[in-house]
C-alpha cells in the first residue's frame, strides 16, 4: 500500500474548512500564474531581464493602466518582472524543500531503525549541518561557481535536511520500538519493507505536512539570499532579486521615491508564504488533535 | 440524611469536532448519593461512567453540553446548560485520576505538591500545608519521609496513596476515584482499596469509585449502579445486587469476573458494549441480551424489584412488561 | 511429551547505550539463572508484577535479547548460537499476541495487510493468502468486512482479534501471550479469554501465558512459574500452587487477590471440577 493513500485522505477531510480552501486557492493560483506568466505578461522580454534603450523617461513611473505596478530603476515594466518571477519562486521552494525532505526522511529513518553506531553517525552528521548557516554556504559557493539557481538551492538543501532528519529521526524513534515493527521483525520480514511500511508509511503524514508549512519559510529563504545578491544574477526575474534592485540605483536610495518597487514582490511573497501556511495548518491541527481549537476564527 | 450528590435528569453529551452532533455519554440519569456512602459506578468502556464522575468532581472539559440538574450538598452545580463549580471543585469534591503515574508532576517533590493544592484551596502557607500533608500521609499508611522525595521513587502503589492523601488534606466532603486499581499491579490493588474503605468508614468521606470490576465494587462500596449506554441499568445495595443480580447485564458481567480457586467457565454475551450516537429511547442492552422481547424497543423504567429495598433494575421481563 | 521450549540458567539485562556513554558500557541484569522447560501442548503461565522481569523473559524467549549467559533451546536448538535464517525459521513456529492491542496495529495499514504479514515475509503468494485470512478471521470470530478497514475504526476487543488473527495465521506450535486481557473491559475479556482456550483445544498449540493478574493466569495456564525481581520464586500446577502455596511471596499474590466479598459460597479457596 502506498504511504500516499492516507495522506490524500487527510487532504480530502480537510478540503471544506475555509482556511483550507484559501490557502489551496492562493496555491494554486500561483502555481498557475508561474506556468503562464510568460505568456500574459506585457513586457515578456523586460520581465526577463532585458533593459530598453534610449528610454530613461521610462524610468520610476507610479503605477497605471499601461504599467500596472509601475516600472523600476531601469525602465522595465514591475507588473511584468512580478509576475514572471512566480516561476523562480516555486521552483525555488519546491525544490529546496522536495530535496531537503528525501535526504533527510532517509538519514532520519536509518538512524533510528538501525541503533547503536549508525545512529550515533548519522545524529552526529545531522547535528552538523544544522549549525552551518545558509548563507555562508551560499556566499561559498558564489564565489566558487556561477550565479544561477544551483546556488540557491544546493546552499539551503545543505542545511536544511538535517531539520527533516532530526524530525523524522523523533518520529520514527517512537515507532520503531512498537509492537508492530517487533512484530513484523519476528516474522522475518526484510528490513526494507517494515521500514517503509511499518515506519515511513506511518511518520510520513506529519512529516509531509511540516513541508508544506516550510515552502513559505523555504521561499523566504531563498529571497533573502537573492536579495543579498548571493544566488540569482541580476535581472533575473525573481523577487529577492526585484526587491534588491529596487532598494537602491548606484547608490542613491530608490524606494523612499518610489515604494511600489518593494511593495509589489514584497506582497508576493508574503501571499505566496501565507498561502502555504493556511494550507499547512489545518492538517496539521486535523493530525495533532492537541492544537485543535474548540473555539472558532472566522475563518 | 444529607444528600452529598444528587442528580435528576441529568444528560452529558460531547459536541462533535464540526458541531455537527452531539454524543450522548450520560443520558437522563437519576441518582442520589447520600452522606458518608460508598458509592460505585460500574460500566464497560463507553458507558458514560468517567464522564458522569468527570462532572461531579467538576472537571468537564469546555466542549461538553449538558441538560438537566446536579446538586452537590444541595449547591445547584449544574442547572440546564451552566454550570458553578466555583467553591465546589476541590474544596467539597476532591478526584483522584486513573493513572498516578502521569498524575503527579515529574519535578515536583510530593510536599510541594501538597502545597500547590492546599495553596490554591485553602490558602494554606508552607508551614501550615507542610503539617496537614503530614497528617494526611498518616491516614493513608505512609510515613513523613516521602515528603522530599520525587514521584518516580515511589512505586505505583504509594504514587496512588500520594494522589488520596492529597485528597484528603484538602478536606474534601467526596472522594471521586476515577479507576483507582487497574493501573496498579493485581496484588497491590487490594491494599488501595481497603484504604479507600478505611477513609469512607473512619473520616466520613463520601466515596465515589468508577469501575469496570466487580470485584473492587464489592470490597469498599456498599451501593452501586451499573452502567450501559449512558444509563442506569440496575442500582441497589451492592450484597443484593451481587447476591441476586437481576438485570441481564449484570449477571453477564458477574459471570465474566475470574474468581480465583474457582473453576466456573466464564460466560461472556457475544458482542461488545454499544456506544449511543442517537438518544433514542431503546433498551440499551437489547442487542446482545439473550432474553430480548419485542417490548425491548421501548426503554424501560427503573422499578424496584424483589423484597430488598432499594434494589433497582431497569428491565421490561423484571419489572412486568409483557409476560413472555 | 518432548520438551519445546527450555530456559538453561539464563541471565539476562540490558546495556545503556546513550552518546558517549557508550564506550563504558553498563549491564542492568534483570533475570537472573532463569530455568524452566515448557513441554509440547502445555499451558503455562509466567506471573509477575512489573519489574520482575517477566517482560525480558518474553524478549528472550522471541529471539529479541541476548542472554548475557546461558542457553534458550527451542526444539532443542539453542536459538542464540544458530545462524539468522535457521533462527528465523525456528521463530516462525512462534506465534506471539502482543501487550497493547492499541499500540500493536499499524494504524495506516488495512487489516488484510496486517493479518496477512507472517505469510507475506514466509514467501507465500497474496492470491493464497486472501483464503487462509478468511480462514483465520472466522476462527477468531471477525467479520470478513473489516478486511479493508484500518485498524482505527476498530474497538479494543476486535483489534485484539485481529493480533489473534495473526499470531495463529501461520499455523506456529508455540503461542506466546503478553497480557492477552489486560487493556480490556471485562465481558471482551472474558470472550479472549473462551477464544484463547478454544484455539488450544482445536490447534493443540503450546501456549505460554504472561501476566500479572492470576485469575486470568488460571483459565490460560495448567501450569505457573511465579516470578520475583528476576528469580523463579515457585513453579508447579495451577492446582497446586493456588491450594497450597510454598512461598511467601506466592501467600501473598493469592491473599490480595480481588475477590467479590458477600458471596460466601464463591469465596473459599476449592478446586471444585474441571475448567473446560
Amino acid at each position: 500500500m502506498p504511504p500516499s493513500l492516507p495522506f490524500i485522505r487527510l487532504v480530502h477531510r480537510n478540503l471544506r474548512k475555509y482556511r483550507f480552501k484559501i490557502g489551496l486557492s492562493i496555491t494554486i493560483a500561483i502555481l498557475v500564474l508561474s506556468l503562464v506568466s510568460q505568456y500574459i505578461a506585457p513586457y515578456p522580454r523586460e520581465g526577463l531581464g532585458y533593459v530598453p534603450v534610449g528610454e530613461e523617461s521610462r524610468r520610476l513611473l507610479p503605477p497605471s493602466p499601461q504599467y500596472l505596478f509601475g516600472t523600476d530603476t531601469l525602465g522595465r515594466d514591475l507588473f511584468s518582472r512580478v509576475i514572471m518571477a512566480s516561476r523562480s519562486a516555486i521552483i525555488q521552494a519546491f525544490s529546496v524543500v522536495f530535496l531537503s525532505l528525501i535526504i533527510g526522511l532517509i538519514v532520519g529513518v536509518l538512524a533510528a531503525y538501525f541503533k547503536g553506531l549508525v545512529e550515533l553517525v548519522l545524529n552526529y552528521l545531522t547535528e552538523l549541518f544544522m549549525a552551518i548557516p545558509s548563507i555562508v554556504i551560499a556566499l561559498f559557493f558564489r564565489l566558487t561557481l556561477e550565479a544561477g539557481f544551483h546556488v540557491v538551492i544546493i546552499s539551503l538543501v545543505t542545511t536544511w535536511w538535517a531539520w527533516y532528519a532530526r524530525i523524522t529521526y523523533v518520529y520514527a524513534k517512537g515507532v520503531v520500538e512498537l509492537d508492530y515493527v517487533v512484530l513484523a521483525k519476528l516474522s522475518g520480514l526484510s528490513p526494507a519493507k517494515i521500514i517503509m511500511r511499518h515506519v515511513v508509511g506511518v511518520i510520513i503524514q506529519p512529516i509531509l505536512v511540516q513541508a508544506i508549512s516550510d515552502l513559505g519559510s523555504a521561499l523566504l529563504e531563498a529571497s533573502g539570499i537573492n536579495f543579498m545578491g548571493l544566488g540569482l544574477p541580476p535581472g533575473y526575474p525573481d523577487w529577492g532579486v526585484i526587491l534588491y534592485e529596487g532598494i537602491s540605483e548606484m547608490g542613491i536610495i530608490a524606494f523612499t521615491r518610489a515604494p511600489w518597487l518593494v511593495f509589489y514582490p514584497g506582497l508576493f511573497i508574503l501571499l505566496t508564504t501565507l498561502g502555504f501556511t493556511l494550507l499547512a495548518d489545518p492538517l496539521r491541527e486535523d493530525l495533532d488533535p492537541r492544537l485543535r481549537r474548540r473555539w472558532k476564527l472566522w475563518f | 440524611m444529607v444528600l452529598a450528590v444528587r442528580a435528576s435528569g441529568i444528560s452529558i453529551g460531547y459536541i462533535d469536532e464540526e458541531e455537527e452532533y452531539i454524543v450522548w455519554a450520560v443520558r437522563r440519569v437519576d441518582l442520589a448519593i447520600e452522606e458518608g456512602d460508598a458509592f460505585c459506578l460500574v460500566g464497560e468502556s463507553g458507558s458514560g461512567k468517567t464522564t458522569f464522575a468527570n462532572a461531579i468532581a467538576g472537571i468537564l472539559p469546555p466542549h461538553v453540553v449538558t441538560r438537566g440538574k446536579l446538586y452537590i450538598f444541595d449547591r445547584l452545580a449544574i442547572d440546564e446548560s451552566t454550570w458553578n463549580f466555583n467553591g465546589l471543585r476541590g474544596r467539597v469534591v476532591s478526584y483522584i485520576p486513573q493513572n498516578p503515574g502521569t498524575s503527579l508532576s515529574p519535578f515536583l517533590t510530593i510536599e510541594e505538591h501538597f502545597y500547590h493544592v492546599l495553596r490554591d484551596t485553602l490558602r494554606y502557607d508552607r508551614e501550615k500545608s507542610r503539617k496537614a500533608a503530614i497528617e494526611a500521609l498518616l491516614k493513608v499508611g505512609l510515613d513523613r519521609g516521602v515528603l522530599e522525595d520525587y514521584p518516580h521513587e515511589l512505586s505505583g502503589g504509594m504514587q496512588q496513596r500520594v494522589l488520596i492523601a492529597i485528597a484528603l488534606a484538602s478536606n474534601a466532603k467526596i472522594i471521586v476515584a476515577d479507576e483507582p486499581t487497574s493501573a496498579i499491579d493485581a496484588n497491590l490493588r487490594a491494599s488501595v482499596l481497603q484504604l479507600l474503605g478505611k477513609l469512607n468508614r473512619e473520616y466520613r468521606v463520601t466515596l465515589l469509585i468508577v469501575t469496570h470490576d466487580l470485584a473492587s465494587t464489592s470490597i469498599v462500596c456498599n451501593r452501586l449502579a451499573v452502567m450501559l449506554a449512558g444509563k442506569i441499568v440496575e442500582t441497589g445495595r451492592t450484597i443484593s445486587v451481587l447476591r441476586n443480580p437481576q438485570h441481564p447485564y449484570t449477571k453477564m458481567l458477574l459471570d465474566c469476573v475470574p474468581l480465583l480457586g474457582v473453576k466456573k467457565p466464564l460466560k461472556p454475551l457475544p458482542g461488545e458494549p454499544i456506544q449511543v450516537v442517537e438518544d433514542k429511547a431503546i433498551c440499551p442492552f437489547r442487542e446482545r441480551c439473550p432474553r430480548a422481547i419485542d417490548k425491548c424497543v421501548e426503554e424501560p423504567p427503573l422499578k424496584p424489584v424483589g423484597d430488598e429495598e432499594s434494589h433497582y433494575v431497569k428491565c421490561w421481563r423484571l419489572t412486568g412488561g409483557e409476560s413472555e | 511429551m518432548s520438551s519445546i521450549l527450555e530456559l538453561q540458567k539464563v541471565t539476562a539485562g540490558y546495556k545503556s547505550v546513550k552518546g558517549f556513554k557508550s564506550l563504558i558500557k553498563r549491564v542492568e541484569i534483570v533475570l537472573r539463572e532463569i530455568s524452566f522447560t515448557v513441554e509440547k501442548g502445555e499451558r503455562v503461565a509466567i506471573i509477575g508484577e512489573s519489574g520482575s522481569g517477566k517482560t525480558t523473559i518474553l524478549r528472550v524467549i522471541l529471539g529479541l535479547l541476548k542472554p548475557i549467559s546461558g542457553k534458550v533451546l527451542i526444539y532443542g536448538k539453542d536459538l542464540y548460537s544458530l545462524p539468522s535464517d535457521q533462527r528465523l525459521q525456528i521463530l516462525r513456529r512462534i506465534g506471539y499476541v502482543p501487550q497493547d492491542p492499541y499500540k500493536s496495529l499499524n494504524p495506516v495499514l488495512k487489516i488484510k495487510y496486517i493479518v496477512g504479514e507472517p505469510l507475506e515475509a514466509a514467501g507465500v503468494e497474496w492470491r493464497y493468502i486472501g483464503e487462509r485470512i478468511r480462514e483465520v478471521l472466522k476462527i477468531v470470530g471477525l467479520p470478513q468486512s473489516i478486511l479493508n478497514d484500518t485498524a482505527e475504526e476498530l474497538s479494543g476487543g476486535m483489534r485484539q482479534r485481529v493480533l489473534i488473527a495473526r499470531a495463529i495465521i501461520a499455523e506456529p506450535e508455540i503461542l506466546v501471550l503478553d497480557e492477552p486481557t489486560s487493556a480490556l473491559d471485562v465481558s471482551i475479556q472474558a470472550q479472549i479469554i473462551n477464544l484463547l482456550n478454544s484455539i488450544y483445544n482445536t490447534f493443540k498449540v503450546t501456549m505460554i501465558t504472561v501476566t500479572h493478574d492470576l485469575g486470568v493466569a488460571q483459565y490460560l495456564a495448567d501450569r505457573l512459574i511465579i516470578l520475583k525481581s528476576g528469580k523463579i520464586v515457585e513453579e508447579g500446577s495451577v492446582d497446586e500452587v493456588l491450594r497450597d502455596p510454598k512461598s511467601e511471596y506466592t501467600k501473598s499474590l493469592i491473599t490480595s487477590y480481588l475477590r467479590i466479598t458477600g458471596i460466601n459460597s464463591l469465596n473459599n479457596i476449592k478446586i471444585r471440577g474441571q475448567y473446560v
